[in-house]
């Protein structure tokens, strides 16, 4: 007898879906600090003796997925039209193959719980599940009880934890929900001045600077401790890199320019002598996550995407979206009118 | 002065204006020579500084990048840190409590270097009104 883990990946509703300003998908399947939380959770599950690690993803969702960092033998991918049936099947599917409990988590969901312990108290409570709950509320981490789940309808029972087939467990370590870029930003922080116990990718070349494989830093930029630079990545001379940055896989950070308190993601170049401080940018579009605002940038020179075509201009925020090729120019920028 | 094994420790005198950090530089310049020179300012003694004081800062800040080496600062007092603020000079700085969390930062990352830098979650403004 063993246990199983099952991970949702994509919106458990649909107003998920409408919250992705940057274009990026889902947030746990972003890499940050070298390695997604998706990623991070499966070694969790992996490190604790879980081998039989479903990924279930609809369709539409696919795009989401991207390639893991390390080799993860026990983890299959599945396509599938509907995250509930799936899941069900998945269940009955591990109860097939005699696994007892089964993990089921959404891929939103990082804990650093004891799983072990999650599963002892699951077992001892004879429940069909169990719910995790950390001080924020409650979490989308769960246990089932596979040959119970198998003759029980508990689909409701996950989001409502007052139904009789279910008990409590309180989750005292770190824990976090990626729901949004403002989660990310919190995630890359919390990595990086080590809230949790998960590690940036790559060499700490001194304390608090992680450099990752390829990364070409030149001699007179300056990263500022802790930080992080991802594999491919090129800083250029006099760029400042300061205050739990994290510069992700494949981007180029141009001369002069600084990064503070921001997550540059995979594949995004920044032009010389800007400075990107509270943001998450990616590819031609930068969230500044003090002012709540989403800037698409058309101009090359200043950001783009080191794999993608040029993208219209628009400037997007929690009240709408500014087309600026139909709208006129402002003669000034005020954004607290957008 | 004193030093922790590579490491050399450096106090600020009180006062941190153009005669001041020109007498400071002068003395410090030999350590900057060195090869990969470790360096911690201790500002915990400085009382009044200007824009001489962010100058030599800055300048020893070049130096020691010149040669491969760090320059931290330790014990910052809240006028210094508004100075340092205002001119968007304190995030090329690791700054720390005290000297001696500065000096470990060379062997061990220490993310007490972490608590003085302003998420963007939390308003700057806060610590300021708190300062004054």
């Amino acid at each position: 007898m063993g246990n199983g883990a099952i991970i949702l990946v994509g919106a458990s509703s649909e107003s998920r879906d409408d919250e992705d300003p940057l274009g990026i998908g889902s947030v746990a399947c972003i890499e940050v600090a070298g390695r997604s939380a998706l990623e991070r959770m499966v070694e969790r599950f992996e490190a604790v003796g879980i081998t039989a690690i479903s990924i279930l993803v609809t369709a539409r969702n696919r795009a989401w997925l991207c390639p893991f960092r390390a080799t993860h033998a026990g983890v299959t991918v599945q396509v599938v039209s509907d995250l509930n049936f799936g899941m069900r099947s998945e269940i009955a599917n591990h109860n097939r193959h005699e696994l007892e409990h089964s993990f089921v988590s959404w891929a939103s969901a990082y804990v650093e719980t004891d799983l072990l312990d999650l599963l002892c108290f699951h077992a001892e409570s004879k429940q069909v599940l169990t719910h995790t709950y950390s001080d924020q509320g409650p979490l989308p981490l769960w246990v089932v009880d596979c040959a119970k789940a198998s003759h029980a309808p508990f689909e409701n029972c996950l989001e409502d934890a007052a139904q009789a087939l279910s008990s409590r467990y309180f989750v005292r370590e770190y824990s976090i929900c990626l729901n949004g870029p403002q989660d990310l930003r919190k995630f890359a922080s919390d990595i990086l001045s080590r809230r949790c116990q998960t590690d940036p990718c790559g060499e700490q070349v001194r304390p608090g600077v992680w450099i990752d494989e390829g990364a070409e830093v030149h001699r007179r930029s300056r990263i500022v401790a802790p930080a992080y630079i991802g594999c491919q990545s090129t800083i250029k001379a006099d760029a400042l890199i300061t205050r739990l940055s994290d510069i992700e896989r494949n981007c180029l950070i141009e001369s002069g320019t600084v990064i503070e308190d921001s997550s540059v993601l995979e594949n995004t170049s920044v032009g010389i002598c800007l400075d990107v401080c509270h943001s998450v940018a990616s590819r031609n579009r930068l969230l500044n996550l003090e002012r709540d605002v989403v800037v698409e940038i058309s101009d090359s020179h200043v950001m783009k995407s080191s794999v993608a075509a040029r993208a219209p201009l628009a400037i997007e925020s929690t009240r709408g979206i500014i087309d600026l090729r139909t709208s006129p120019m402002p003669a000034a920028w005020q954004l607290e009118n957008i | 002065m004193y030093t922790r094994g590579p490491v050399v420790v450096m106090e600020l005198p009180e006062r941190l204006n153009h005669v001041e950090a020109e007498a400071f530089c002068k003395e410090l310049q030999p350590l900057l020579e060195d090869d990969r020179p470790c360096i911690v300012l201790d500002c915990s003694s400085v009382k009044v500084m200007d824009s001489a004081g962010v100058e030599m800062f800055l300048q020893c800040l070049h130096e020691t990048m010149k040669r491969d080496g760090d320059l931290k600062l330790a014990g910052v007092p809240p006028s210094v840190a508004v100075i340092l603020e205002l001119m968007r000079v304190d995030r090329l700085f690791e700054i720390f409590e005290t000297a001696e969390e500065a000096v470990r930062s060379f062997q061990v990352f220490a993310p007490a270097a972490v608590a003085q830098s302003q998420p963007w979650y939390v308003p700057s403004l806060t610590d300021l009104k708190v300062a004054s």
